[in-house]
């Protein structure tokens, strides 16, 4: 046996429902301990490399493989399932689909349970893991109430019971509000620390070198474009592709020596009537549940573009969901353009109002994209003779125009979510409330959606100067209310916590650390430079003022 | 896992049946809850469907489990309690629609899609028949009230939501299928 | 909407029984009045007395089962209204048929027609429809308490120690898992819908596109979960299941002398059920002398 854990030699893929390779030519070689990056856009193949390395290639999935994946020498698709789940340990992207048990304490059991270990056994080694992770005070908890961040670390645990020595961890921070995804990189640094390889999955390499990975593999079309140190990182691969810090990005933009110019500053417009006004509302869910919102006052106006930033579970979607009036305060009321929302069906509201929910599989369900986007406009009972233009505008706006007869259930997740949104915007509302409109996407798809949608500076073009008087956005993301609102609320403690202009809310670093939004790199940069750029920028944009 | 044999029962079914059945619970469950449309003594649970997809997409082992689980599940969260043959008669309708599965080759084509609808209506009777007929031995009621107040108002009510929605959800599936393919 | 469960730990002699003995006795109960097919109030009203402790040694409230109630007397007097309406050749009911005294008769007309009959109430009718009532409830007051009195976490064990697969009794396990979510998602896709203007209350159209307008509900739902399934499976996989016969960590179930009790009850009355309406000719249905004479 040697003690290479893990040898991937000239390895392709191609699924047995697709013409073309998923993966071509992988060549890559792990040590202990080592901690490994893997990068690359939506599609370019990162989960069928992490399925070909946890042997569900070929066990699960039909298709063509060649070449090799060994651990210490022996090929993945000898070693029997059993051995293989304590060889390699596999976190998945959503911690919802690999939840197994309904408690927490069966949950982390559950691969013990499998593998027909005693109940001491068993025992020991679930205590042993709840501690690793500091996790005891959960063991009892159902595992349907806990917070996207605890799910995500009981799934870990459940993992880690298995005493796995390498470990593949598949987009595991996309649902975690930035304090918790810091924890578990955290958690995933001391894993490969004690010595277990660990190799993980990740597009926002910003945020994964926290963990400080020894080294980053970046794969474009399936194939690797590049395997070293990050910092090495060739010019070719590009910080539109790739989220990295700020200041590399200032760097390499200006390395790159193209002309910089001064960014226009951005337009101040004068705040009309309100378009929705919250006065003083409360709610609670059920009479017998805690209070969500208390005595909430806030005013959207014409011209706003605003970012809600706020903890895991704080209440930011049920506030929201008060201005389309699918919630109805318990004490207090909200009015939609003068009228009070009890007094109008959500139908009614949608007239005014576009929400845009945060999974696109929520909503998506015509045979064709067309009859997806003639949906909303029909149910408002608009002209028949109008709805073509609109549905014809709004998939021009995100850029899915010719997709009109695709069955929106086959597209790519990216694609779904660009699709709802435009199902929204052909109804023709006045504002747009999108729920975490990024999640899940790759870097260069939410940045051109995000600038399609809310670019406001002058002479951009956007669909929402033409289509919206305001709109508002619920993220975890800081470095989209920096670059895109012109006005965050902070939300926390059933209310909101400041409300203001980018530059005015999200300097008080301590408060923010507070509601667990951690301050990025653009927004430090930001900062600094604030005296010369008078606004907050996007990187590429700051280039001109960093000396 | 991944072999098309009808009576395969591994992780895959045990998955599918898990899911089948809670989804079945939950439909059944809501239409307590919306109203829904009716005609005459006949009463309408559009989660039939459902059913009858989850057998003729994954197979009668699936079928059998979402039916009996399923319905087991929209009992209890309904406060009813346990009535073992209407369960095993929702079972037996899923089982039998789930014979359906090894006929089709593609969920968008005509011809396999009136192959899921028949041995889901087939299903349908063999299942309402049971339930019904054990209703005379646990409920007393004789074999007219049988036939006539239970088995014709649950197949008229079953069939038709079949007939109009497991087409629709078949044409859905392709689309997600041939995303995924397995 | 949210789907709880009605479970609640209650520190009652029912919830330290062990959840088998309870599934066990409850079918003894039901074979007891199936089987030998016990008609005869004398012997089901003690059973409906060993019952209606049960129940209430649950200690359900009040607020718990007030819901249901309606319901139980809809679907009671749906039964016995059709026996009246309905009754013909076969099956227990058929002694309604006896002759025997009419007390009154109902008018029955087909809306908008002439068609129309009377049908008469004998005393053989009225007194069956009572038999029937208490036989029901003698044998759904010991399923009512299971939701509320029977831990959600323990159904897959339960089944597994009564002699199922690892397989089948996991999967009651993962659905319970999946039960809440899905109840969820159904509600964000109401939600989601009507954000788009989407209003069940105003279904219009026959029949047909009714049902059809209910796709934009349904079918979110179910494709979900078909995606969901796939990476469930993967999961498990991953994490060995079905590879090897499972440990199942809740299995410290062990029968205690309350159980040997209860399932002894369970069946002494079966055996004394059999014995009764076999050997001695007791248990049919007949109508007692003081039931008639209040009518004649
Ligand atoms: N089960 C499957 N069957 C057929 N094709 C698949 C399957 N899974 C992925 N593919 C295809 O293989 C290619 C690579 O997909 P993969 O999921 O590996 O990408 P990824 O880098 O993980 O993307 P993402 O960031 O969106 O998760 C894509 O074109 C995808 O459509
Ligand atoms: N339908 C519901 N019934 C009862 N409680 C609910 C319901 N929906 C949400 N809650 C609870 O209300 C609180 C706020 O939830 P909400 O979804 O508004 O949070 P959020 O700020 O949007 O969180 P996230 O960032 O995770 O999306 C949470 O504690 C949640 O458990
Ligand atoms: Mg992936
Ligand atoms: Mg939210």
């Amino acid at each position: 046996m040697s003690d290479k854990p893990l040898v991937v030699e000239n390895l392709t893929f191609k699924y047995r429902t697709r013409p073309e390779l998923a993966i071509e030519g992988i060549n890559l070689e792990l040590k202990q301990g080592e901690l490994l990056l893997i990068a690359g856009s939506s599609g370019c193949g990162k989960t069928t490399l992490a399925r070909c390395i946890n042997g569900l290639i070929p066990r699960s999935y039909r298709g063509e493989r060649s070449g090799k994946v060994l651990f210490h020498d022996r090929e993945v698709a000898e070693i029997p399932i059993p051995e293989m789940a304590q060889v390699v340990g596999t976190l998945l992207q959503d911690p919802e689909r690999q939840i197994v048990a309904s408690n927490v304490y069966n949950e982390i059991a559950f691969g013990p349970e499998n593998l027909g270990l005693p109940h001491a056994e068993i025992f020991s080694r679930v205590d042993q893991v709840l501690k690793r992770l500091n996790l005891e005070y959960l063991r009892d908890r159902e595992t349907f109430n806990l917070s996207g961040g605890e799910k995500q670390k009981v799934a870990l645990a459940g993992v880690l019971t298995m005493n796995p020595s390498v470990l593949l961890l598949d987009e595991p921070l996309a649902s975690l509000d930035p304090a918790s995804a810091h924890e578990a990189l955290q958690v995933f640094r001391s894993l490969a620390d004690e010595g277990k390889t660990v190799i993980l999955v990740e597009h926002r390499v910003e945020d994964a070198i926290e963990a400080r990975p020894d080294r980053l593999l970046y794969m474009e079309d399936g194939r690797i474009k590049y395997l070293g140190p990050i910092r090495d990182l060739p010019p070719e691969i590009d910080h539109r592709q790739v989220k990295l810090p700020a200041p590399w990005v200032v760097q390499r933009v200006k390395a790159l020596g193209e002309p910089l110019e001064e960014s226009p500053r951005r337009k101040v417009e004068e705040r009309g009537e309100p378009l929705v006004v919250f006065e003083d509302v409360d709610f609670r869910y059920d009479d017998e549940f805690p209070l969500i919102l208390q005595n909430v006052n806030l005013n959207i106006y014409p011209g706003d573009l605003i970012a809600v930033l706020g903890p895991n579970g704080a209440g930011k979607s049920t506030l929201v969901k008060h201005s389309i009036g699918l919630l109805k305060p318990t004490k207090g009321r909200v009015l939609i353009g003068g009228e009070d929302s009890r007094k109008m069906s959500v139908a009614q509201i949608a007239h005014t109002l576009g929400y845009v929910f945060q999974s696109p599989t929520h909503m998506l369900y015509a045979p064709s994209v067309k009859e997806e986007l003639e949906f909303g406009p029909k149910n408002l009972g608009y002209d028949s003779a109008l709805i073509p233009k609109f549905v014809r505008e709004s998939l021009s706006a995100v850029n899915m125009t010719g997709f009109e007869e695709y069955p929106p259930l086959g597209l790519s997740f990216g694609q779904q979510k660009r699709t709802t949104i435009a199902a929204v915007l052909a109804m023709r509302s006045k504002i747009l409330i999108m729920d975490e409109p990024t999640a899940g996407q790759d870097f260069a798809n939410y940045t051109h959606f995000m600038e399609a949608l809310c670019k406001t500076s002058d002479g951009a073009h956007s669909v929402l100067s033409a289509n919206f008087a305001a709109t508002l956005f619920i993220t975890h993301d800081v470095d989209l209310a920096v670059t895109y609102a012109n006005r965050v609320l902070l939300f926390g403690d059933k209310h909101i916590i400041a409300d203001g202009t980018p530059e005015e809310v999200l300097k008080d670093e301590s408060l923010l650390l507070k509601y667990r939004v951690r301050p990025t790199s653009l927004l430090r940069l930001n900062l600094e430079l604030l005296p010369k750029t008078g606004g907050f920028l996007p990187a590429e944009s700051l280039a001109y003022y960093a000396s | 896992m991944n072999d098309k044999s009808t009576w395969a029962f591994g992780t895959r079914q045990v998955v599918y049946g898990a899911i089948g059945a809670a989804l079945y619970g939950v439909f059944s469950w809501a239409t307590n809850i919306f109203p829904l449309p009716a005609a005459g003594n006949v009463t309408f649970r559009p989660a039939v469907a459902v059913l009858i997809f989850f057998g003729a997409a994954y197979g009668p082992w699936v079928g059998l489990l979402a039916g009996f689980i399923g319905n087991t599940l929209g009992d209890a969260l309904s406060g009813w309690g346990f009535y073992w043959n209407w369960s095993l008669g929702n079972g037996l309708m899923g089982m039998v629609a789930g014979l359906a599965m090894a006929a089709i080759k593609d969920f968008r084509a005509q011809a396999d899609i009136i192959k899921a609808v028949g041995w889901g209506l087939a299903g349908i009777v063999v299942g309402m028949l049971f339930a019904s007929l054990t209703e005379m031995i646990t409920g007393g009621i004789d074999l007219n009230t049988a036939l006539i107040g239970y088995f014709t108002p649950a197949v008229i009510g079953n069939a038709v939501v079949t007939i109009i929605l497991v087409p629709i959800l078949m044409i859905a599936f392709a689309a997600v299928a041939a995303g995924r393919g397995r | 909407m949210l789907v709880t469960w009605k479970y609640r730990r209650r520190n009652t002699i029912i919830q330290r029984l062990d959840p088998r003995t309870r599934l066990v006795f409850f079918v003894f109960v039901i074979l007891a009045l199936t089987i030998p097919d016990i008609w005869d109030l004398r012997i089901i009203l003690p059973l409906f007395a060993v019952s209606l402790t049960l129940f209430l040694l649950s200690r359900i409230e009040w607020k718990d089962i007030r819901r249901i109630l309606p319901y139980m007397f809809i679907l009671v007097f749906f039964i016995v209204g059709l026996n009246g309406l309905l009754s013909g050749r076969g099956g227990p009911s058929s002694v309604t048929n006896l002759p025997s005294p009419v007390v009154f008769e109902v008018p029955i007309k087909i809306p908008f027609t002439d068609i129309g009959w009377d049908i008469p109430i004998t005393v053989s009718k009225m007194w069956f429809a009572i038999t029937q009532i208490t036989r029901m409830f003698t044998m759904a007051m010991l399923v009512i308490p299971i939701p509320y009195t029977m831990d959600p976490n323990i159904y897959g064990t339960a089944f597994k120690r009564m002699g199922a697969s690892d397989k089948v009794s996991f999967t009651m396990d993962l659905a319970f898992r999946f039960l809440p979510t899905f109840a969820r998602d159904f509600t964000i896709t109401m939600d989601a819908q009507r954000a788009r203007g989407y209003e069940l209350e105003k279904l219009k159209g026959g029949l047909v596109g009714r049902l059809q307008r209910l796709a934009p509900l349904i079918i979110p739902v179910v494709m979900q979960s078909t995606v969901t399934g796939e990476e469930v499976i993967d999961a498990m996989d991953l994490r060995a299941f079905g590879t090897k016969p499972r440990t199942w960590l809740r299995d410290n179930l062990k029968y205690a002398g309350r159980d040997y009790v209860l399932l002894g009850l369970g069946v002494a009355i079966f055996i004394l059920c059999c014995v009764l309406k076999w050997g001695f000719g007791i248990g049919g249905y007949f109508v007692p002398e003081f039931f008639l004479n209040l009518f004649v």
